[in-house]
């Protein structure tokens, strides 16, 4: 089953692809081309992105063939959160110093997201009347987890072979069973793929397991944890873009979905919304969560488990 | 999952709301189907008569005694005072390895609540190792971006300097 593993590094981060039918370089090629021409499109650390355009200044901006999805969903979860998710927050992440050159020196105060409902979608072209800084890194790594199983899946069928596929970029997972695979329980060989979430306090300990069927809503599951990209007290990715201030509560969020950019935009939503509205949200997506808040004294934890959460939590 | 010792019970518990299971399973290997949900238990169940217990003995040493252990808790929310019921399996090792919880809930806000994130009272979660899990892959905070992990190395050792 995980015959054919193949490794590398994109967009910053470890990949692991994993597949029945072993990878042929067709296949191999093809995935390098399509993670290239991401990263260039989209990258706030590469000149020449569609991020340098924006920033450079107000206009009609051609946006990337692949950028519809990508926009809808922000467009979804901004409205969602109240404008706290926005891919506009690009600005106060430079402000706190994630940059293109990782300065990772905060300058004093925070920089608030210019306003996202002012920007207009009119595909294909992102209609702007300030410049600002893009950044999709909140669901672009999961997106392209998805693009890079549609690559494999349709390639090896290019090829006349099909099989389960599993895209691995260092936690954010796409797991596709082989096409006729019921993907339930009950049914030999199809237990699916079973995902530690790692606590992001204690490494090497989990919080749950989660299995990935790898049909329907459960194929892709990602996640995110503040404590993963700390470079201060308090100073990590996650921003409320209305302030540009980094949030505090959260400490850990994993989504299973159907894609992995719902999973991956839903992971950061999560952290900026309070548990009712979470509920909501995720059930409008199809998708279901596990959320580790700190404890509401300050000390301690609090588990949020989707009744639904395809898996095992031990709270 | 059986408890791994006689029970003890701090506060008895009348089981009243519909019951949200939380089976675990810790252990190397173990390779049940990961259902979560149904299962309403019969060790909450015979509990029924009430009272207010405090018959646990809990020796223990200053390592933790293994057993199954019941509580009961209280909240104040908008609607009004509310409880929810607690039966814990814990290892000698502290781990948790079972955990029910039961909403006591009337309210029908807070039964929406509870019912969400029944499973969201431990004080601490403490979870289990990884090595004995039986997993494909991990999705947590040790994996970072390399870029991400050099820049902050860069920064230690500058300040080192």
């Amino acid at each position: 089953m995980e015959d054919g593993g193949w490794t590398f590094e994109a967009i910053g981060t470890r990949w692991r692809i994993s597949t029945e039918v072993p990878l042929t370089s067709t296949v191999v090629r093809a995935v390098a081309l399509r993670v290239d021409a991401f990263d260039r499109d989209w990258s706030r650390f590469r000149a020449g992105s569609v991020v340098d355009a924006v920033r450079a200044g107000a206009g009609r901006h051609r946006m990337p063939d692949d950028a519809g999805p990508l926009l809808d969903l922000y467009d979804r979860l901004h409205a969602a959160t109240g404008g706290a998710m926005s891919p506009a927050v690009g600005d106060g992440l430079e402000h706190l110093g994630y940059d293109a050159a990782y300065s990772l020196r905060p300058r004093p105060g925070h920089r608030p997201a210019a306003d996202w409902a002012a920007v207009r979608w009119e595909p294909p072209h992102l209609v702007t009347t300030e410049p600002f800084v893009l950044d999709v890194g909140a669901a672009g790594k999961g997106y392209l987890a998805d693009l890079v199983a549609d690559v494999v899946v349709r390639t090896q069928r290019e090829e006349g072979a099909s099989g389960a596929v599993t895209v691995d970029a260092s936690g954010d997972l796409v797991h596709r069973a082989a096409p006729g695979a019921t993907g339930g329980t009950g049914s030999a060989g199809a237990a699916g793929l079973r995902v530690a979430l790692e606590h992001p306090e204690r490494p090497g300990y989990a919080v749950g397991v989660a299995t990935l069927s790898g049909v329907g809503a459960a194929t892709a599951l990602c996640g995110s944890a503040t404590n993963r990209r700390t470079w201060g007290d308090g100073v990590h990715h996650v921003l409320d873009a209305r302030t540009g201030a980094p949030v505090d509560g959260v400490l850990a969020t994993w989504v299973v979905a159907g894609s992995a950019l719902v999973a991956d935009g839903l992971a950061t939503a999560l952290f900026l919304l309070d548990p009712d509205d979470a509920a909501a949200l995720a059930g409008d997506l199809g998708a279901s969560y596990v959320r580790l808040d700190r404890g509401p004294t300050g000390s301690g934890h609090r588990l949020l488990v989707s009744p639904d959460f395809p898996g095992e939590v031990f709270a | 999952m059986a408890s791994l010792s006689p029970a003890r019970r701090w506060f008895a518990v009348v089981a009243t709301a519909s019951t949200l299971a939380l089976t675990t399973a810790c252990g190397v290997g173990q390779s049940d189907d990961a259902d979560t949900g149904s299962s309403a238990d019969d060790s909450s169940q015979d509990a029924g008569s009430g009272g207010d217990g405090g018959s646990g003995t809990s020796e223990g040493s200053g390592t933790f005694t293994a057993g199954t252990y019941d509580a009961e808790g209280g909240y104040t929310s908008p609607g009004g005072e509310q409880s929810v019921t607690v039966e814990a399996t814990i290892a000698e090792d502290g781990t948790i390895e079972e955990i029910e919880v039961t909403p006591g809930a009337t309210d029908p806000t807070s039964e929406r609540y509870q019912g969400q994130f029944a499973d969201g009272i431990a004080d601490e979660v403490v979870g289990q190792p990884i090595d004995g899990l039986d997993v494909s892959v991990v999705s947590g905070s040790s994996l970072t971006s390399g870029g991400f992990n050099a820049a902050i190395e860069d920064i230690i050792a500058e300040a080192q300097a």
